[in-house]
């Protein structure tokens, strides 16, 4: 089933003015459920840019876009996927919880709903005692564990995912990188997630799509999938495993231009 | 309650509270020590120093003795009248109240004003720069105009319009602008992040407006009304000292009328002076109180 | 064709945006002059802005024989708001660099300023004017500098403080000499802090010289003039008085913006004309 149709899509900002720029040309993607697209390409290519195309956050300039067979305008307005950002954008007034609440406010839950599915968001990404704690109160990692707890608060079919693990030192980074898969077995999810890290692109995704710089195009896509559908695969394993590096080498002379 | 105000006060509140006193108290001794100073002067040399009027004299007309102007404060103008430490205090009663309606009113005002410049771009170039416009009218020195309006045709209104209602709404004219404008800034200080990430989630302005750019402008908020507070107390006084003799019971007609007779008693313009700054600093304490209070409970950091 | 067009309303997005402000004071005062002539034919107690400015014009042609009185008002106010600003900014930004050389100081002198500034200082004019003398500007100009002092102090001496610890490591791993910190670093940090205190102070000290009038100084001033005016009902004349001290006040705001667009501003201001000049007729010049 497709998620994400994208079509011969094109990206300019600013038509027109002095500062004009093409963000993003002849963009072809299918995405279907299920799968975890892994994007990356040179800082500036655009990746942001379509990750909030499919967001709906900001106008396609020509080409075709769809989401759930929907318009991303309407898929966001009928909250069809969920979003992580680099820096987790956490609301420093409100506790972790609470700011877990934030979306499902929004979407009318009751409050003993919020609470409950709050607390257990909070279990899924180990941060039980910490439901009362400000974001000023917790590390960079934890506030990004946060951020991904509500993201997945209310269930969303589709992840998009910019960056999130950018600002975190490896260790963290590596422990996220298991917890996020994990969940998104647990709920079946469909993800894209930008990040700029080669080994991260090709742990994760069941492909990473490649870009080019501006403007930005999809110079080729690697198939991955290190896991072959296992979810129980180990880790580590993987992270030795000799085709990881294979496809990481792939990647990179793909991002290289080789 | 008690407690919670101690904790409030933290060491370095206290500091500052007895720096500022140490201050007070290094004010009274050089205002002393420069009397003495004159007057160990004799004619000649005395007439060398002051030359021009540079610096105050220092007879007692000028500069009463500290004791003299202490002591006024429990005098009265006749034999078994009010004191005026009680005019002052009564004073400055009927100065706060003013104060507070010209901060609710200018606070209210401000914000609405806030909430509309902030949805769109156009508005506040249009609007503002008329805003910032609006402060350099001298609107203040015209209160007895603005008192005379209120005594125009206001049967309509369910209660009757006194005079140190015009004075408040002179002084809401100078409240309003801080508020309005550190507004605007804080409902536009959520970054693109956070409203990106209620986009998303299909929120709507009003919930964005009410979960987002509310809570975000509240540090901002705080630093307004400490302006405004300052401005309120400063608007009343003002109001009543250009609305002259009508202006009612407050500080500033008891400033006005120790100033008219300051040749009787010197000591009194220091009464009124006194009475002006505790009154001043009692407003701005409040604020801070409870500025600290809300954002330490909504974890925001205070802005100076 | 289709470039052209886009050209237009990019130039129209950009005049809108300075069009705005002059459009929505033409309608205000529209809005004023019309819905008086309907409520109030009369013009009792507030004038229409046609007879407010009529007053003003017609007393402002009296400037070439010398019998302006508004004129003269302006002259005696304006001096002593000019003075009182300019030493109350100068004593201001003194004391706060002075504070920069002791974190103490720093600490000690700067909760006192705060403390200070939310007295209303107003309240000290009839105490200046027993000590410089009744009828003379000083004790106006002092009022005036006081207002003016504080804001200055505070605003300027936390620009100077609070800047980036980062950055004065990097200076010290430099082994550079404080004057070099406060040159570089400091002062670059403060001018915006300055520069939004000089635009809060500018409308205030025209206020402050105004209403200290009403306790003394000279009798040809615009605070006195206003008192006379209201109290012989001529309330035009009142008006255009007040119009004049915020035409006044305007010009200092706008002298205090400029400052701070060329002094903050990258681009020296004839790059910024030049930039203009292309925007308005759309050609670039050069390459
Ligand atoms: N709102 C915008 N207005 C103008 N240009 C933009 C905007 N957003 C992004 N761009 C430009 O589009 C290009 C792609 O940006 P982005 O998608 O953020 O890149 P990436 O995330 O791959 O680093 C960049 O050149 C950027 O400057
Ligand atoms: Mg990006």
């Amino acid at each position: 089933m497709e998620v994400v149709s994208i079509s011969n899509l094109s990206k300019i900002f600013n038509t027109g003015k002095d500062n004009e720029v093409e963000a993003l040309r002849e963009i072809d993607l299918t995405v279907t459920k299920g799968e975890f697209i892994a994007l990356i390409g040179p800082s500036g290519c655009g990746k942001s840019t379509m990750l909030r195309l499919i967001g709906g956050l900001i106008p396609i300039t020509s080409g075709e876009l769809s989401v759930n067979g929907k318009t991303p305008t309407k898929a966001r307005e009928e909250r069809d996927y969920g979003m992580a950002f680099q820096s987790a954008g956490l609301l420093e007034w409100r506790t972790a919880r609470k700011n877990i609440e934030l979306p499902l406010e929004l979407m009318g839950w009751s409050k003993a709903e919020r609470i409950k599915r709050a607390n257990e968001m909070l279990e899924l990404v180990q941060l039980g005692e910490f439901a009362r704690s400000r974001p000023a109160e917790l590390s960079g990692g934890m506030q990004q564990r946060v951020a991904i707890g509500r993201a997945l608060s209310f269930n969303p079919a589709l992840l998009l995912m910019d960056e999130p693990f950018g600002a975190l030192d490896e260790m963290t980074r590596e422990h996220m990188q298991d917890q996020l898969l994990d969940i998104c077995h647990k709920t079946e999810s469909t993800v894209i997630f930008v990040t700029h890290s080669i080994p991260e692109a090709v742990f994760l995704s069941t492909r990473v799509v490649v870009m080019s710089p501006r403007p930005g195009q999809i110079s080729s896509i690697v198939e991955t999938n290190l896991r072959a559908g296992d979810n129980t695969a180990d880790n580590t394993k993987i992270r030795n495993d000799e085709r990881f590096y294979k496809k990481v080498t792939e990647v990179r002379e793909a991002l290289y231009g080789k | 309650m008690g407690k919670k105000l101690f904790l409030l006060l933290n060491k370095a509140a206290v500091r500052r509270i007895l720096i500022f006193i140490a201050f007070l108290v290094l004010l009274a001794l050089a205002y002393t020590a420069y009397k003495a100073f004159g007057q160990a002067l004799d004619d000649r040399q005395r007439d060398w120093w002051f030359i021009g009027s540079f610096f105050p004299r220092t007879d007692d007309r000028n500069m009463p003795p500290i004791l003299d102007i202490l002591s006024e404060f429990g005098k009265s103008p006749r034999i078994g009248g009010e004191t005026y430490i009680s005019q002052l205090f009564s004073g400055a009663l009927f100065t706060l109240r003013e104060a507070f309606v010209a901060f609710v009113v200018g606070s209210i005002v401000g914000l609405v004003l806030a909430v509309l410049l902030a949805q769109s771009k156009l508005a506040e170039r249009g609007v503002m720069p008329w805003v910032i416009v609006s402060q350099t009218i001298p609107l203040i020195a015209i209160t007895p105009l603005v008192v005379l309006w209120g005594q125009a045709n206001l049967d309509f209104l369910p209660w009757e319009w006194k005079t140190w209602m015009s004075v408040s709404v002179i002084a809401s004219y100078l409240t309003f602008f801080p508020v309005a404008v550190n507004g605007v800034r804080g409902l536009l200080s959520p970054s693109s992040e956070h409203l990106e990430l209620m986009q998303s989630y299909g929120a709507s302005r009003v919930s964005i407006l009410w979960k987002i750019r509310f809570p975000a402008s509240l540090p901002f908020l705080f630093t307004a009304f400490k302006l405004a507070a300052t401005a309120a107390v400063v608007g009343a006084i003002v109001g009543e000292i250009s609305t002259g003799v009508s202006g009612g019971q407050g500080l500033g007609k008891l400033i006005f009328e120790f100033a008219r007779t300051y040749a009787a008693a010197p000591e009194r313009l220091y009464l009124g002076v006194i009475g002006a700054g505790i009154t001043g600093l009692f407003a701005f304490g409040l604020i801070v109180l409870v500025e600290k209070t809300i954002l330490n409970s909504t974890g925001q950091q205070i802005r100076e | 064709m289709g470039n052209e067009l886009t050209r237009f309303s990019t130039w129209l997005s950009t005049a809108l945006k300075w069009l705005a402000p002059l459009i929505f004071g033409v309608l205000m005062v529209t809005v004023w002059e019309v819905l008086l002539l309907v409520i109030n034919p009369e013009n009792f107690l507030l004038p229409r802005p046609s007879e407010i400015f009529s007053e003003l014009i017609d007393d402002l042609s009296k400037i070439s024989d010398d019998r302006s009185k508004i004129w003269a008002a302006t002259k005696t106010t304006g001096f002593i708001m000019i003075t009182g600003l300019f030493w109350g900014i100068v004593w201001g930004v003194a004391t706060a660099l002075l504070v920069t050389l002791s974190r103490a100081a720093n600490e000690t002198l700067t909760p006192i300023a705060v403390a200070i500034n939310a007295i209303p200082i107003i309240a000290v004019a009839p105490l200046f004017n027993n000590w410089l003398g009744l009828t003379s500007p000083r004790s106006n100009q002092m009022v005036v500098m006081m207002l003016v002092f504080f804001p200055i102090f505070i605003t300027t001496a936390r620009g100077l403080t609070q800047v980036d610890s980062q950055q004065i490591e990097l200076m010290n791993s430099y082994a550079a000499s404080k004057w070099k910190i406060l040159r570089s670093v400091r002062i670059p940090n403060a001018l915006p802090f300055f520069f939004t205190a000089l635009k809060l102070v500018a409308p205030l000290s025209i206020i402050a010289a105004i209403v200290v009038e009403y306790f003394g100084g000279s009798q040809n001033s615009l605070g006195a003039l206003i008192t006379a005016s209201a109290s012989f009902a001529d309330y035009s004349k009142a008006w255009s008085v007040v119009v004049a001290g915020s035409i006044m006040g305007m010009g200092l705001y706008f002298v205090a913006l400029t400052a701070e667009k060329i002094t903050l501003a990258r681009d020296r201001s004839p790059r910024l004309l030049l930039i203009a000049w292309q925007k308005i007729t759309g050609r670039t010049t050069g390459a």
